[in-house]
């Protein structure tokens, strides 16, 4: 399954992760080979100047609205300790909770990023654009919130076939924002946006109000759907306190396998290679429609997994609604991550922390979602992608760089996206 | 049943507004070419910004300070699409995104986690003559926001087809080249046109916390900005069609609300769920069953780039 040898310039393009625009043209591959490394902290540098700019931003908002620089700087402390750990406490009392409980909140909450974020950028990779995360990350939780509370099967079996049983449903459901796009030419966006308003109204509104509900026993009444079998539940992998469970491993092993994948299958880079230019893919005989229903489908079943990490690993039933729009954020993830595996692993990391810690933050009068906020920003600046481009290269021209192979200042080079590439074609 | 339906009409006018303005709103913007799934943010802060604004000037004026938020998220927009080419889906989404978390941390930090306390709302209107005929007796008592959304659509329509300048617009969303040839700057009339689709989401916003509540509340505008976007793709990116579907919509949910009050025996048997997500449903439907014929403007979600061939 390796990629077959390809000329050079190709090859150094498709090993660069993420960031199209940033990636080295021709010319400038072949001149001067800077390290693999050098090469992916470059191409990562706008993300990571994005998410600077905003935790800075946002550390400026909490100083405003509460009149008091240090405060918010014990805000952000307190956000810290809530993700990493409150090292002091331990230091004084030595009590392993007090770093295993925070990480086990930054884990469960990475996992399901990281899951939403895959969804979000595998589908990028392959030119589309999967607002749909959402969706289908809750019709996967419903399934394997059903799965988990009706089947009896032995530990171990149950919750791998709940976890496979949330990606197939999520799978599926990806399946027709595809085949409209395919068969009817219907955009994406449009159809991946309506999908997430039918699947929650159904779900949320319908199956877990009405025929699923939690059957109660006397006078408590529960919200959300059943609990699910001790069998399904995903192992805790740490003990005393910490919510820390397998669903972690399971985005950790997601991300390198989807990485693997993309980058070291001939199937990844055809799909990568139609994300690009999909004219030029099909022109070089790849079955662009097989392609793209693969990465939609591959794209819905990880946000499938999302729902049942949550489903499994921490709720344990369909709670009365999903709680955070973890399938809205996964986009913010996946491109704060440059839709890079590993990127959307890392990215997924930091916010799973920096969102884990802003119930901590609460102490200080700053309202939990405030995670959500830094990590909008940072996608915003993100979005403006170019700008950083433009700045970043300004100051690597003037360095002592070989001059014959920088390309015209003036004009940065258009990047292609899903939108620029798909919405012509009408939705 | 007269009875019914008057009340059905009355409900339907209260909260067409909001879906109204903003489905016109984002009809401007991608008349011209730029995608504007930030309909919701915007509406957010509309929403947010008229009410704290109404809660010390008047509130027509807290009205204006709604469009003006509108605006200015949507100036960051049209910034990220028109100057600097960003993918117009991602920019629209992160705005989301910053407007849903933006304004649930300053509504906690200034007033309380559920809502703003609350305001003078607009004026209602009798109409006199209405007031005793049977059914239209629904249209009377609205504030004037509800008359403004019934009116605005024919003026859009007479402007996007009736004016030079409307042309021009579409002209931007079609084939944005054309018009640079004409020695028009197709940047300045996006942007103009996103500014619009801004403030019009915000005055969308606004009637949510001015004219159909007294206040702002947590989770406004609770997905009614991805319904604009249902209703313009149901609508063809007109217009009209948007305002008609708009309409629909909102008798759609206003007779879920009904149900839910006077005959909830009726919701036993047709889920409240199905009725929330028949708006998707169709409007889906309508996609999948006409053929690459959807109306969308040629060159819509692609950035304009002078110097590309």
């Amino acid at each position: 399954m390796a990629e077959p040898d390809r000329p050079r310039p190709q090859a150094a393009a498709s090993a660069s992760p993420g960031f199209s625009g940033a990636e080295p043209t021709a010319a400038e591959a072949a001149e001067a080979p800077r390290s693999r490394l050098a090469e992916a902290v470059w191409a990562s540098l706008p993300s990571a100047l994005s998410v600077a700019l905003s935790l800075l931003i946002c550390l400026l908002m909490i100083a405003i609205t509460k009149g008091s620089l240090s405060l918010a700087g014990n805000a952000y402390l307190e956000m810290l300790r809530g993700g990493l750990g409150d090292l002091e406490t331990f230091g004084e009392t030595g009590a392993w909770t007090q770093l295993t409980r925070p990480w086990g909140e930054a884990a469960t909450k990475a996992a399901i990023l990281t899951f939403t974020g895959l969804s979000v950028a595998v589908a990028y990779r392959a030119g589309l654009f999967n607002i749909g995360a959402q969706g289908q990350m809750t019709v996967g939780a419903i399934t394997a919130a059903v799965l988990g509370a009706k089947l009896s099967l032995p530990f171990g079996l149950h919750a791998a076939v709940c976890v496979l049983g949330a990606a197939a449903a999520g799978g599926a459901y990806a399946v027709l924002p595809a085949v409209l796009k395919l068969r009817r030419g219907v955009h994406e966006v449009i159809s991946t946006i309506m999908l997430n308003w039918i699947a929650i109204s159904l779900v949320e509104n319908w199956l877990v109000v009405g025929p699923l509900r939690a059957t109660t026993t006397g006078n408590n009444s529960i919200s959300g759907t059943d609990q699910i079998l001790p069998t399904a539940v995903l192992p805790r992998l740490l003990s005393d306190g910490s919510r820390m469970h397998f669903g972690f491993i399971l985005a950790l092993l997601a991300a390198v396998a989807t990485w693997v994948w993309l980058f070291r299958t001939r199937l990844g880079f055809e799909t990568r290679a139609m994300g690009q230019n999909a004219e030029a893919a099909r022109a070089a005989g790849i079955p662009s429609a097989r392609r793209a229903l693969q990465a939609m489908v591959l794209a819905g079943a990880l946000a499938g997994v999302a729902g049942s990490v949550l489903v499994q690993g921490t709720e344990m039933r369909f709670p009365a609604t999903l709680g955070a729009p973890y399938g809205f954020d996964g986009i913010a993830i996946a491109l704060i991550g440059e839709t890079h595996p590993l990127g959307v692993a890392a990215s997924a990391l930091l916010f799973g922390v920096l969102r884990a810690g802003g119930t901590r933050m609460q102490l200080l009068g700053v309202h939990k979602s405030f995670p959500e906020l830094i990590q909008g920003l940072a996608l915003l600046f993100v979005a403006g992608r170019l700008i950083w481009q433009w700045a970043l290269t300004r100051r690597r021209k003037r360095a002592p760089a070989p001059a014959a192979a920088a390309p015209p200042s003036s004009a940065p080079p258009a990047v292609s996206t899903p939108g620029a590439a798909a919405a012509g074609g009408g939705a | 049943m007269i009875q019914v339906l008057e009340a059905l009409l009355f409900s339907t006018l209260e909260y067409a507004p909001a879906l109204i303005f903003a489905s016109l709103g984002a009809v401007l913007s991608e008349r011209s070419g730029v995608v504007n799934i930030g309909v919701e943010g915007m509406m957010r802060v509309g929403a947010f910004a008229a009410a704290v604004a109404a809660l010390a000037v008047p509130t027509p004026v807290g009205v204006l300070a709604g469009m003006a938020a509108g605006a200015g998220l949507a100036a960051v927009h049209a910034y990220l699409c028109v100057k600097w080419r960003s993918d117009q889906v991602v920019s629209g989404m992160a705005l989301n995104l910053v407007a849903l978390a933006g304004m649930t941390f300053l509504l906690e930090s200034l007033y309380s986690p559920t809502g703003t306390p609350s305001i003078e709302q607009l004026h209602r209107w009798t109409i006199p003559g209405l007031a005793s005929v049977p059914l239209l007796r629904g249209l009377s008592g609205h504030s004037a926001m509800t008359y403004l959304a019934l009116a605005a659509p024919f003026g859009f329509h007479l402007f996007l087809w009736r004016t030079a300048a409307g042309l021009r617009l579409r002209s931007a969303g079609e084939k944005p080249a054309a018009v640079a040839t004409m020695g028009i700057s197709v940047s300045l009339l996006r942007t103009l046109a996103v500014l619009g689709s801004g403030t019009l989401a915000g005055l969308g916003g606004a009637a949510l916390s001015t004219s159909t509540l007294d206040r702002f509340e947590h989770h406004m505008p609770s997905g009614l900005g991805f319904m604009a976007v249902a209703a313009i793709v149901f609508g063809r990116w007109t217009p009209l069609g948007a305002f008609g579907a708009a309409l629909f919509f909102a008798a759609g949910n206003a007779l879920r609300i009904g149900l839910a009050s006077s005959a909830p025996e009726v919701l036993e048997v047709i889920p409240q769920g199905f009725l929330l997500a028949l708006p998707y449903v169709l409007t889906l439907l309508l996609l999948s069953t006409r053929q690459r014929q959807s109306g969308a403007p040629a060159a819509l979600g692609t950035a304009y780039d002078p110097e590309a061939r």
